[in-house]
């Protein structure tokens, strides 16, 4: 028998395509749908919109004669709001460089050294509740009359000086993130084996010299990974500027943002700030995806 | 329960070729095993006839239902994989039932057959074990029992007992038969063990890159291997590449030819004489592969079928051959020597009194032997290396 | 005399607690303010009347907080579960480009969701009165949440299983519901957890896009303390939600170990 007439169905069909055996066309597209559309309707084209409307005047974008195009809002953030950009920088990279100074401490002693790992985790998610409550703690805390006026007085240091200021906006900030960089950097440390530091050691190194020239190149992606991810978030917030800022930190972009926009209604401004703080993230994810990606592959 | 034909099954990966042109006509209550190396096409093949795999060409047929594109779920078929799969969250009684309770059978239904499944495989009360708690054995046999719950018409067999121990494989691998024979079914097995598939096989496939090299009951590949890949993969094997040098005359054919004009095949001539120069070495032999002179071959010599043979001896042997004793390993139940034959090292394996005596070592030695399976050259497999112990 | 070596290890030890007090302690002064009431008002207030009084007012706020975290949670697991179930076992080219721009709303800043879809919902989708909206936004800041933990689930799950259940005659949806589902259960729950805790207490995607009318309870606290300043009662709402979440997480950690939350924000 020829292998034709061996194949060959009673109809004589040929061999096509399937839609059986492998998971069809259709059905794929349709299990993806519902996240493809929420994050299209409610993330892609409203940031699209945004970005459209940052072009125009004031609120301009939805009147009836249609928008005003300027590059105003851009012109505006340079020259004037500049202040809020820079404060929205330096209370982030401030509470990035805390996090990095005391976290890496942090996570070294939990990977290498403490046994009730789990106890520590559990208490490491109170901070991320979120902001909110830790800025009001810390406020309650800092008030005058309140719990920490007998320390302060016996360190000469007036409340309201702490109170309404950078240090305390960047502590309550540095709390709530502290937690994700301890994580990125612990998930680094325990990739790092604790023989090459006793390698080190029996070399002759100083825990000094240890630490710079074997654990710091070794978790430079998960530190770098940490490093972004809380300066990511720490752009974007504003409880703590509010509560516990003086006017100056109470300028950071993302309350700017809410102001100008719900309250004031010069849509063209804050979508403008929106689009830089949206830029600045974008820098810091792209960033962070190209470091920790080299994390995921070691 | 039902016949099993696969039509020139191919598969295509891309450029690669995983199967080719696979013809198989499985008969009803037949165990069937696909032999071969990793990476032969086996597994492959079994998948698409467990309708997991989709062939880039050709058909599968059960009894006379094409059942080449229909979904798994479709086919009535019981599929034992490499690992036992039981579903971790499911207690073995609901393992072994879900065949049944997918298919909305009623519960009183289901756990009478499930009692019926265990005891068959020698595991009655284990129902409500987790199979986290069962061992490795235990567990594949409860695979068995899930599998022919839903009274399948063909049973699959993925490399079952290639995660077990020895010991296990050899009573289980029986345990497996027994249950195919005494429920009839149509059984397809793979594995790349040729003692497992020896042991329990009705005929064997063997495979090689993708494609079939021979098909046949076990005496048949061992003793009559139709290619070179069989004769080296099957067993060991002295392969002696050569050339035709003399062929006496041959037989008239037995009967006329099948096809009219075509050569004689093999089976069709009786065995006839000649004789193959390789290296250094004069072999006769006797066979009815049709040759003529200068034709490149390829001898193959069973390494149990050299026999030590003493001064004066050999007459009975077609061919005596001296040669220096290289190494001996002793095994047990039989000595392995390592020969040197004019420039050529073969293997002898001896048994009985001699191994004993010839465990001495160094010297010349005698060895004689008759039968010799001869492939063209063509069809032989790499390199003609001799069988490692 | 101690040895340098005990030395370190005091140390290393001391400095972990003295964070943790730090972490803690947000938490402890606003309970404690709660239960004693203002250190500078005259006389004290008790504890469970606080408490009482922050339940009874804001009763609204806690339903809201808890219905919009529960819709919430509805929609993530419904949108999530057929896309990385898609993603892992499904052939079709650009996954990870997919991905990425599934996982995009994480890295996007609060008040930037905020502000486009406040603007979006007033002047395209007409959703501003309605509580859809404030759901749909959370659920898009937090579905990449569950979606993770899913994936890293469905990876680790063997695709023998689909395939014996395949085999054993069970079609694709009984193959889901009953083998795979129950199997990725502890992922999946990995990603309601997170969820919820980000729901529960969120409030700055909240103050753009909230419904007007719909204020739920972290919201409220933030706008007390602007307009009122510091009041026990709001701390004692604050408390009554981070005892909540806290309790949800022990709970959790209880139930699942923290095997599977790999991959997300909390492991």
């Amino acid at each position: 028998m020829t292998a034709d007439a061996r194949t060959a169905a009673p109809n004589g069909r040929r061999l096509g395509a399937l839609p059986r055996l492998r998971a069809p066309r259709l059905r794929t597209i349709g299990m993806l749908a519902p996240a493809i559309l929420l994050s299209v309707l409610f993330l892609y084209y409203p940031l699209v919109f945004i970005v459209q409307m940052s072009f125009s005047e004031g609120s301009t974008f939805l009147s009836p004669t249609g928008p005003i195009s300027t590059l105003e809002n851009y012109a505006a953030i340079v020259n004037r709001y500049l202040p809020n950009v820079l404060v929205t920088l330096q209370l982030a990279t401030l509470a990035t460089l805390a996090d990095l100074v005391f976290g890496f401490p942090f996570a070294y002693i939990l990977v290498r050294k403490v046994r009730y790992r789990n106890l520590v985790r559990a208490l490491m998610v109170f901070p991320m509740f979120g902001t909110l409550y830790i800025a009001f703690g810390l406020r309650f805390i800092l008030l005058p009359g309140g719990p920490a006026t007998p320390l302060l007085d016996a360190l000469g240091i007036a409340n309201t000086s702490i109170l309404f200021s950078l240090p305390s906006v960047v502590f309550a900030m540095a709390i709530f993130t502290f937690p994700f960089m301890v994580l990125n950097i612990g998930t680094a440390l325990s990739n790092v084996d604790p023989t090459l530091e006793e390698a080190a050691a029996c070399l002759g190194a100083r825990p000094w010299q240890t630490f710079r020239r074997i654990l710091v190149p070794l978790t430079r992606a998960g530190t770098v990974a940490g490093i972004l991810t809380v300066f990511g978030w720490s752009i974007g917030t504003f409880a703590e500027p509010l509560l516990l800022g003086s006017v100056n930190e109470q300028r950071a972009l993302a309350w700017t943002v809410y102001q100008r926009g719900v309250v004031q209604t010069d849509y063209g401004l804050s979508t403008a700030m929106g689009v830089v703080l949206l830029l600045i993230a974008f820098v810091v994810t792209y960033l962070s995806l190209r470091y920790s990606r080299g994390a995921l592959v070691q | 329960m039902s016949t099993v034909r696969l039509a020139s099954i191919t598969k295509h990966y891309g450029a690669t070729v995983a199967v080719h042109e696979f013809d198989l006509d499985v008969a009803d209550g037949e165990f069937v095993t696909l032999l071969g190396p990793s990476g032969c096409g086996k597994t492959t093949t079994l998948r698409m006839v467990a309708g997991l795999v989709e062939p880039t060409g050709g058909r599968v047929w059960f009894d006379d239902q094409d059942v080449t594109f229909l979904p798994p779920r479709a086919r009535n078929i019981g599929f034992v994989f490499q690992t036992p799969a039981l579903f971790p969250h499911l207690s073995v009684a609901d393992n072994v039932g879900f065949g049944l309770s997918v298919k909305g059978s009623k519960k009183p239904a289901i756990a009478t057959r499930v009692e019926e499944m265990l005891a068959m495989v020698g595991l009655t009360g284990y129902g409500g074990r987790l199979p986290a708690q069962l061992s490795g054995g235990q567990q594949q046999r409860v695979a068995l029992a899930r599998v022919l719950a839903t009274d399948p018409r063909v049973l699959l067999f993925d490399e079952p007992l290639s995660a077990l121990d020895k010991n296990l494989r050899d009573t289980l691998k029986f345990s497996i038969r027994e249950l195919q024979r005494r429920t009839a079914k149509t059984a397809i097995y793979v594995t790349h063990d040729q003692s497992e598939a020896f042991a329990i096989s009705d005929r064997i496939v063997v495979m090689n890159a993708g494609r079939v090299e021979q098909i046949g009951s076990q005496t048949d590949i061992y003793l009559r291997p139709r290619t070179g890949f069989v004769a080296e993969f099957i067993g060991a094997n002295n392969a002696l590449p050569g050339t035709v040098s003399a062929v006496e005359p041959a037989a008239a054919p037995a009967t006329a030819p099948a096809t009219a004009g075509e050569p004689a095949t093999a089976d069709e001539l009786r065995e006839h004489r000649f004789t193959i120069e390789s290296g250094g070495l004069t072999l006769r032999c006797r066979s009815r592969l049709p040759v003529a002179i200068g034709d490149q071959v390829v001898a193959y010599l069973r390494p149990e079928d050299l026999e030590v043979v003493d001064e004066g001896d050999g007459a009975q042997y077609r061919n005596v051959v001296e040669g220096d004793i290289e190494r001996v390993i002793f095994e047990g139940p039989t000595a392995q020597l390592r020969v040197r034959v004019d420039g050529r090292e073969l293997r002898v394996d001896v048994g009985g009194d001699r191994r004993l005596i010839v465990g001495e070592g160094r010297g010349r030695v005698r060895l004689g032997f008759n039968d010799l399976t001869v492939i063209p050259a063509d069809s032989a497999a790499g390199e003609p290396v001799v069988e490692e112990a | 005399m101690v040895s340098s070596r005990q030395l370190t290890n005091i140390v290393s030890h001391a400095y972990i607690w003295i964070c943790l007090v730090v972490f803690v302690l947000p938490f402890l002064a606003l309970l404690s303010y709660s239960i004693t009431g203002s250190s500078t008002a005259a006389g004290s207030t008790y504890a469970l009347k606080n408490f009482q009084n922050a339940l009874g007012t804001f009763s609204d706020n806690l339903v809201w907080s808890l219905k919009i975290s529960g819709l919430t949670l509805v929609v993530n697991t419904l949108v999530s579960l057929p896309a990385g179930y898609a993603i892992v076992r499904h052939q079709f080219p650009g996954k990870r480009i997919l991905f990425s721009v599934l996982t995009l709303p994480l890295y996007v800043p609060a008040a930037v969701i905020g502000i486009s879809l406040v603007l979006t919902y007033n002047f395209t989708y007409h959703l501003t009165n309605s509580m859809w909206g404030l759901v749909f936004a959370m659920a898009l800041g937090t579905f990449p949440l569950m979606l993770i933990p899913i994936v890293v689930a469905l990876k680790d799950l063997p695709i023998v299983f689909e395939e014996a259940a395949e085999c054993l005659g069970a079609t694709r949806w009984q193959t889901y519901r009953r083998i795979v589902l129950p199997l990725i259960g502890p992922g999946l729950s990995a990603g309601l957890l997170l969820t919820f805790i980000i729901v529960f207490n969120e409030y700055l995607v909240t103050l753009f896009v909230h419904p007007p009318g719909l204020t739920t309870a972290p919201l409220q606290v933030f706008n007390l303390i602007r307009t009122a300043g510091l009041a026990p009662t709001t701390a004692a709402l604050a408390v009554t939600m981070q005892i909540v979440s806290f309790t949800a997480v022990v709970l959790f950690l209880r139930f699942f170990g923290n095997r599977h939350l790999k991959g997300t924000y909390l492991l």
